[in-house]
């Protein structure tokens, strides 16, 4: 039976090698493409940056100067998208690990919120235009595209929150509990500190997400460009993304803007992915050091 | 106020948090569908549907939105052709054969490929990828099905990747156990245990990588090249739905018929992307992995 | 021997959803004694433990029937608040869980959030880690995190824990199952001192432990008290002869 060359040792082997070696191929056109599209930005970007750069409004119709009011009007939507999502996400998670039953309820608070997580962004963008926009009067500004995007990631924190809220050992909780304090004492001052380190790590991948996203601001905070920095939360903001977008299609001179274009990608990159590369680092180092 | 029914009011408070969610998923169908149904009052949902031409701004308009359902099924399905294999195979890399340092390396890689802005792979797509594919394979345009499928598989790979992942980890020790002590090689044991024990948790995957693929925007509002007819090959350009909206929003007239338009077409894709996560969730909880390990 | 009983169970059955664990359970705890509760795995001697402060409410789908008195108040009654319950009967777990913080914010995390105030914090703790016999070895070491302790220390730091709320009763589930021998002893001659202040509930493994610091021990097997007696009785003359059995070693 041995005989048979299906069977043979030799073939069983030769199988499994180009199997591992179609695999180790996959593992490896992925992480070519990571690096080769870093490499391309930062190839093409890293001449146009500059102090002035980062640090000068655009000038001649955006043909020239620098990007300061993207950057400033991405910082002002990320914070505000954090201030929606973050408190939101947790207090979320804290009732879906620390207080719901197994059942009906947890079951449907988790299909709406994948449902919630599955929206297409530019569906988003239509929804903070139709209700934010329009409905409550916010017109295109800081606070309704922040809101737009606080609800966008609030799945994303959701679920960060949750799997940090339930790696803290149950045994924390009743040592609390057996001591006589509340529930509610118990998930303030033992569950929420323990998981407070693993809530930030996987939120800011969200919240990276909030910074890079260009479809749900397109029609409830972006401006083309602005004369001034916007004066109050109902002011229209210039950001990063939207900018790319604008200068890569709609520019007054596409071609001439090509190294502005670059050099706001290779700026969008380094805050998105230095953002999400410290959650990946810290997070790492806690999980080494974790002592339970 | 006694401690307990303190206790009971902070319980509610959180509850009323959590509704949140479901609130605000609330809010954007009555916001899409507030917006979106007077369209219907001027064609009727199956012109709309299957109308072959979309000439918004002609006199008289035209709004059949069947091309852009059709791009966006097109590269949505090349795309997940494309990221599938990849990215399945990128999980079972990491899960059952790569070593401890480069299992950690990769699995950043595509958690960092997964922060890639939208914008940005857009961008790579219409400035480096395009120019290139016209030149090389003699084209009128880069911008096309082509193109733009393999930039959104570079989106949906994470999402397939790191959910699969999650499911080959999740086969029970024992299975495999079994299966090497009677003789089978590592190979072996993947393909006849390990994937069918995980295959609910992939198709999973699978399902969610789609449904990112078919309701992301930049990439097809920058890259797909924006024709709206039906394409006859794959170097043709196509306006997918999320194309469609993007790009028209900004100059269409507030409440008119081509705005509210827009709408209707984001409620379609509402509807598409919500399927294909109601059937994510159906599979992953109807078809349980098997064993200690569940999704 | 009445108005000695501190812990009064009456009839009392307990069910995981559909599935029995305690069956009929009728039995008194004396004030300051060391009861012993054994049996074989299984047998729901730490069901009950956790059902006389409540523990077993934190676990989805249980249920309890009949009365558990503690100082004659029904504890299951509906007014009645198990976080209240839980102050008067302290509990020191099966693996010693000290919470990430230093060893004098274990202490005094319980009774700061009862409204203990600072000047009288310092105090709290020196007493209770003297009474858990530890005030010598972490004297020093106060502010350092309770997770450098070693298994028994910190065990003995569960213990003062519990002590600083000043309870009337303290439940231990096998608190010795996860220490070494050296430990171990030292926590049985804790026990042994605290009783005199305490009435103490513990759940063990070891026959001979049960023996040695227990004045009354309860027999459990599968979901039923079999034999309840004074400790040597039950070690000498076992009634019935499946206890017996269990203590010679014959099963379990």
């Amino acid at each position: 039976m041995q005989s048979s060359k299906n069977n043979s040792m030799k073939w069983r082997y030769l199988k499994q090698h180009v199997f591992f070696g179609i695999v180790r191929a996959s593992a490896l056109i992925i992480t070519l493409t990571l690096g080769g599209i870093i490499f391309y930005i930062v190839y093409n970007g890293i001449g146009a940056i500059s102090w002035d750069f980062i640090t000068k409004p655009p000038t001649h119709s955006m043909t020239q100067g620098g990007i300061m009011p993207a950057i400033l009007g991405t910082i002002y939507l990320t914070v505000g998208a954090i201030a929606i999502g973050l408190p939101l996400g947790i207090a979320s998670a804290i009732y879906l690990t620390e207080y719901a039953k197994q059942g009906r309820v947890i079951r449907f608070l988790k299909v709406g919120i994948n449902c919630l997580a599955g929206v297409p962004s530019v569906v988003f963008g239509l929804f903070g235009l139709g209700f934010f926009v329009i409905f409550l009067k916010f017109g295109s500004s800081i606070l309704s595209g922040s809101l737009t995007l606080g609800f966008l990631i609030l799945p994303t924190i959701i679920g960060a929150s949750e799997e940090a809220l339930k790696s803290v050992p149950q045994t924390f909780r009743e040592a609390s509990l057996s001591l006589g304090v509340s529930k509610w004492q118990t998930t303030y001052r033992i569950v929420l500190p323990n998981a407070m380190p693993g809530i930030l790590t996987g939120s800011i991948l969200g919240i990276g997400r909030a910074a890079g996203e260009t479809a749900p601001i397109m029609f409830t905070a972006a401006a083309y460009f602005t004369a001034k920095l916007p004066g109050s939360i109902f002011d229209e903001v210039m950001a990063l993304p939207y900018h790319i977008y604008v200068l890569a299609t709609a520019g007054t001179n596409i071609e001439a803007t090509r190294p502005i274009q670059f050099g706001t990608v290779l700026v969008l990159v380094a805050v998105v992915l230095g953002i999400d590369l410290i959650a990946i680092i810290i997070r790492s180092y806690m999980r080494r050091n974790k002592r339970w | 106020m006694n401690r307990q029914t303190k206790e009971i009011i902070i319980k509610y408070i959180f509850l009323l948090f959590s509704l949140v969610s479901v609130v605000v998923l609330g809010l954007i169908v009555f916001s899409l569908f507030r917006e979106g149904l007077p369209i219907f009052g001027k064609v009727s949902v199956k012109d709309f549907l299957f109308g072959m031409e979309w000439y918004p701004t002609y006199d008289p308009p035209s709004f059949g939105i069947f091309p852009l359902i059709v791009g966006s099924l097109v590269v949505t399905l090349l795309a997940t052709l494309i990221a599938v294999p990849l990215g399945v195979m990128a999980a079972i890399y990491i899960s059952e054969i790569a070593p401890q340092a480069i299992k950690e390396t990769l699995k950043s890689v595509i958690e960092l490929l997964a922060g890639l802005p939208s914008v940005v792979l857009g961008f790579f797509g219409m400035v480096i990828i395009a120019p290139w594919m016209q030149e090389t394979f003699d084209l009128p345009t880069g911008l096309n099905i082509v193109n733009a499928s393999v930039i959104l598989a570079i989106m949906a790979i994470p999402t397939i990747s790191s959910i699969s992942e999650d499911a080959l980890y999740a086969v029970p020790r024992e299975f495999k156990e079994a299966s090497y002590a009677l003789g089978a090689t590592k190979f072996e044991t993947i393909i006849n245990v390990i994937l069918p024990a995980a295959i609910s948790g992939i198709s999973t995957a699978v399902m969610l990588g789609m449904a990112r693929a078919i309701g992301e925007t930049m990439v097809v509002l920058m890259v797909a090249g924006g024709a709206a007819a039906i394409p006859e090959s794959l170097f043709d350009s196509v306006r997918p739905m999320p194309a469609s909206i993007a790009a028209e929003m900004g100059e269409t007239p507030y409440r008119s018929a081509h705005y509210s338009s827009l709408f209707a077409i984001g409620i379609v894709l509402f509807c598409l992307t919500l399927a294909f996560n109601l059937i994510a969730d159906y599979v992953s909880h109807k078809f349980r992995q098997i064993g200690s390990g569940t999704l | 021997m009445e108005s000695n009983t501190i812990i009064k169970l009456k009839d009392v059955n307990f069910y995981y959803g559909q599935s029995r664990a305690l069956t009929d359970i009728s039995m008194t705890f004396g004030k300051n004694k060391v009861t012993a509760l054994i049996g074989p795995s299984g047998c729901g001697k730490s069901t009950l433990l956790r059902l006389l402060n409540r523990m077993n409410d934190l676990i989805d789908g249980t249920r309890v029937e009949g009365e558990i008195l503690f100082e004659e108040k029904n504890i299951y009654a509906p007014d009645v608040d198990p976080v209240e319950i839980r102050r008067k009967i302290g509990m020191v777990f099966q693996k010693p869980n000290p919470f990430p913080k230093t060893i004098y914010n274990n202490i005094a995390y319980g009774p700061k959030l009862t409204g203990v105030n600072a000047g009288d914090l310092d105090t709290l703790v020196e007493q209770s880690l003297k009474q858990s016999v530890l005030w010598d070895e972490v004297k020093d070491v106060l502010n350092k995190s309770a997770m450098n302790l070693s298994g028994g220390q910190q065990q003995r730091l569960c213990i003062a824990r519990a002590l600083a709320m000043k309870p009337d009763v303290l439940l231990m589930d096998e608190p010795t199952s996860a220490l070494d021998p050296i430990s171990t002893a030292k926590i049985e001659e804790l026990i042994e001192e605290l009783k005199k202040d305490y009435t103490i509930i513990i759940v063990t493994h070891n026959m001979q432990q049960a023996a040695r610091i227990s004045d009354e021990t309860a027999f459990f097997y599968i979901g039923n008290l079999i034999e309840y007696n004074k400790t040597e009785k039950i070690f000498t003359k076992p009634e019935v002869k499946q206890t017996e059995d269990y203590i010679t070693g014959r099963f379990g």
